[in-house]
């Protein structure tokens, strides 16, 4: 059961063979390394997101409209993400990578259907997006390979059944609320992932 | 009685009454009396909200004007998407006008709504709501236990620096990650110099300044937030490492000072060497009798003669190098007296200012040409010597044939246009010199002892040697005695040639013994010994001028000429003339003495003298 679900969690998207030592002609990166790449690459990303949103706050939005923040509802609301410090330090090293996976994967059509229909936004996020899932799926099949992810009790839930489950469907959202949902999600990210890393190689940098 | 009770209740209530509305009045004229106005508090402005390590966090806020009464500050948030209020749980811990949220009260990444309410009596007044979310309003403590100590790297001192993260924060399980910047100063300085750390926490400083102290400062940032507050100043003093600097430098500035006094010295040494290296001494007319005075107070005409090429012994001490000169003798009239002069005057000889009917080629030693000419023109006093030109030489030669004044005419053979050609002053005589042909006019009076006779089987004047000289592009002189005789130093006190050549033959002056002895050889055409040297004899080079044309032409006469013609330039050149026979090849001036130029030239040895190189065409101008 566990073994199925994290191989539907962990390949669902596989497109490379995992790498072994053993393996010739492949060059294996190390747990460390793959999280440092991971992280950067994620900061990339929330770096990005905050720009966007703060050029979108000077010049879009001139006047700090009291009507325009707050109150904004993100299609990734329903994902239960911990919200705090214990919170996340209780969640299991699964249930923090499903998570990060979980975002990842919401992020995805909203930041390409930006991408392509707003011109305010000329970076395409979604790629970045996809590439940072793809990391991180690699991540998982590492740990899971090394027998890091044994918690068969943490609640797995498809990342596709999440997505058919927005309260919110993103199409609804402007593009302020697209801005800042996504700048708080890739925080959120960004977060988990240094958490995950601190709890499993905390060597170097925590 | 009851009617009393009654009215007392009435009064009683009219009292109040009248003292609420005297109270009232008296309320209203302190408002209007004295200007005061309660009113409702001014609007409180939340000035900012901060969260030290991203668990909790605190809001302060600004009161405005209380409006004359009493006036209290509440806090009321309300978090994302819900729509319940809540008021500050805790108004205390953090100060005055503030909320401290603690860590139940937290939340992270939701927004939070907060207004401050400020109430008197009179109402109440709402601030700006502001919207927070915790993520990015974090703004850590300032580093602790930052640690200075001082190091050695190679026996350079340097800093290194180490703190810690401020211990609120929670960088061990990732949930914060702090980056840090330092800032160090010497004490006396005003300026700070910064540094960013990234995440380490231990930072070298290198480049001190030896027996200065260090102010050093940290500080530290989460990814998104703000820069924490400078820690407190560390203080440090690096040990003086100058003795060390000193000493190098003391020991660089000897050894610097000690070469220079070496140096000084060997310049010191050679300095006589290094005067000649660096400044070639102008080499003064190597010819005897010639007085360097006389050529001192002469004027333009003289300064061209120090150009000529014409060897001068060298005014110092005399070295092999500089004797091995070939000099021009001249032939003086006996009652003039040949003034030798040393070998070392420079300068061209005085022009003469005596008459000179044998030849008057001394007239025409204005030609920039013929420097050397004018160099001959200028005489000791005592010494006569003519130059001569080819034009005006022959001219004169031929119209003055007597040369009862005793001159000597000398003239250069072979001039290069000295304009072009630099004269090359350097005294070095070598084997490989030019040997060119040069007419030599020799006073033909019979007066002169010094005769000299163009042939040179003669040998009536057993005193008379003369020596051709003739120069070259090289400005060598190579004297070629004509006469078989020896050569008896007449007035030449300091050179004693001794050499016994045959007539006509060429010799060259080898070497100069230490008591100024000029030993000759004998250049003979049958055996060139002289190959080595480039210098071939042949004898088809030479030919004989046969007269010297009107216009300055030197008539050289082709072939050789076996038979010694009595060439006694002193007394004509129609000795010249008559001694040619066949072919007359007139040369004008305009041409070059090319093939002195060459290295090898040929010299008809057993020819007579007299004749002239036909490489020896000296060019005079005309402007005489």
């Amino acid at each position: 059961m566990n073994n199925s679900l994290t191989h539907v969690m962990l390949c669902s998207v596989c497109t490379a063979p995992v790498c072994t030592n053993a393996q010739v002609g492949c060059h294996a990166v190390s747990l460390n390394n793959l999280f440092d790449r991971i992280i950067q690459h994620s900061a990339k990303m929330h770096r990005v997101s905050n720009d966007l949103h703060q050029q979108f706050e000077l010049h879009v939005l001139p006047s700090r409209n009291q009507v325009g923040r707050g109150g904004h509802i993100c299609h990734t609301s329903t994902i239960m993400t911990p919200n705090g410090k214990e919170n996340a330090q209780r969640m299991a090293r699964e249930g923090l990578t499903q998570v990060i996976l979980q975002l990842l994967m919401a992020w995805t059509d909203p930041l390409m259907n930006l991408h392509h229909s707003s011109t305010n936004v000329s970076v395409d996020m979604s790629s970045m997006v996809g590439e940072l899932r793809r990391g991180v799926q690699r991540l998982a099949e590492k740990m899971h390979t090394l027998g890091l992810l044994t918690d068969p009790d943490s609640s797995v839930v498809s990342p596709e059944a999440l997505m058919t489950s927005h309260p919110v469907p993103w199409r609804l959202m402007n593009l302020y609320d697209i801005l800042y949902c996504f700048r708080r999600d890739s925080n959120k990210v960004h977060n988990y992932l240094r958490i995950l890393k601190c709890r499993i190689v905390p060597e170097h940098g925590c | 009685m009851d009617r009393i009770i009654a009215t007392a209740e009435a009064l009683w209530r009219m009292m109040r009454r009248i003292a609420e509305i005297l109270l009232l009045l008296h309320w209203f004229n302190l408002l209007s009396v004295e200007g005061t106005r309660y009113s409702l508090p001014g609007k409180p402005t939340l000035t900012r909200c901060r969260s030290p390590e991203k668990e909790t966090f605190t809001c302060w806020w600004e009161p405005s004007f209380d409006g004359g009464l009493s006036t209290t500050y509440a806090l009321y948030y309300c978090k994302e998407n819900s729509d319940t209020v809540h008021e500050c749980p805790d108004y205390h811990t953090a100060g005055v006008n503030s909320c401290f949220f603690n860590k139940n009260n937290t939340s992270i990444w939701v927004n939070y709504n907060i207004t401050v309410v400020a109430t008197n009596a009179l109402g109440s007044t709402f601030s700006d709501p502001v919207e927070i979310d915790v993520v990015y309003i974090v703004m850590p403590h300032p580093p602790e236990n930052v640690g200075v100590t001082v190091l050695e790297d190679k026996g350079w001192p340097f800093l290194r620096l180490s703190w810690e993260p401020p211990h609120k924060v929670d960088t061990r399980s990732g949930w914060i990650t702090l980056i840090y910047e330092l800032r160090v100063k010497l004490e006396e300085e005003t300026e700070w110099e910064m540094h960013l750390a990234g995440q380490q926490k231990m930072f070298n400083i290198f480049s001190l300044r030896s027996g200065g102290t260090y102010l050093v400062q940290v500080r530290c940032k989460p990814d998104h937030g703000f820069w924490s507050e400078w820690s407190s100043t560390t203080s440090i003093k690096v040990p003086d490492y100058f003795q060390r600097e000193r000493s190098v430098w003391v020991m660089i500035m000897v050894s610097s000072a000690f070469i220079f006094l070496i140096i000084t010295w060997l310049i010191h040494i050679n300095s006589h060497s290094l005067k000649h290296y660096i400044l070639p001494p102008v080499p003064g007319p190597k010819i005897k009798g010639f007085d360097k005075q006389f050529m001192k107070d002469g004027k333009s005409e003289g300064f061209f003669c120090d150009l000529v090429s014409i060897h001068f012994p060298a005014t110092t001490t005399p070295n092999d190098e500089d004797l091995l000169v070939e000099y021009l003798e001249v032939c003086v009239p006996e009652e003039q007296e040949l003034k030798m002069e040393d070998k070392g005057e420079d300068g061209c000889p005085k022009s003469e200012s005596s008459t000179s009917d044998c030849d008057s080629g001394r007239g025409s030693c204005d030609s920039q040409t013929l420097l050397i000419d004018k160099c001959f023109k200028r005489v000791a006093p005592g010494l006569d010597i003519e130059c001569s030109q080819t034009g005006t030489g022959a001219n004169e030669i031929q119209d003055s044939p007597d040369v009862s004044s005793g001159r000597v005419k000398t003239w250069p053979s072979v001039y290069s246009p000295l304009s072009q050609h630099p004269v090359d002053l350097m005294h070095s005589l070598d084997k490989s010199k030019q040997h060119c042909l040069s007419d030599t006019l020799f006073p033909s009076d019979s007066s002169c002892p010094y005769h000299s006779h163009p042939d040179h089987s003669t040998n009536d004047n057993p005193d008379s040697t003369y020596w051709k000289f003739c120069f070259n592009n090289k400005q060598r002189l190579l004297l070629r005695p004509q006469m078989e005789t020896q050569w008896q130093p007449h007035a030449y006190s300091e050179v004693n040639i001794s050499a016994t050549v045959r007539s006509s033959d060429y010799v060259e002056a080898h070497n100069i013994s230490d008591e100024n002895t000029v030993v000759l050889h004998s250049v003979s055409s049958s055996h060139d010994d002289r190959e080595g040297t480039g210098y071939k004899y042949q004898g088809e080079d030479y030919s004989h001028v046969q007269r010297v044309g009107s216009d300055n032409v030197l008539m050289l006469q082709r072939g050789l000429m076996k038979e010694p013609v009595d060439t006694g330039f002193c007394k004509n050149q129609q000795a010249n003339r008559a001694a040619g026979t066949s072919d007359t090849s007139p040369i004008t001036r305009n041409q070059k003495p090319t093939v002195c130029n060459e290295t090898t030239l040929s010299v008809n040895g057993p020819a007579a003298n007299g004749y002239v190189d036909t490489a020896t065409m000296f060019i005079k101008p005309t402007q005489d």
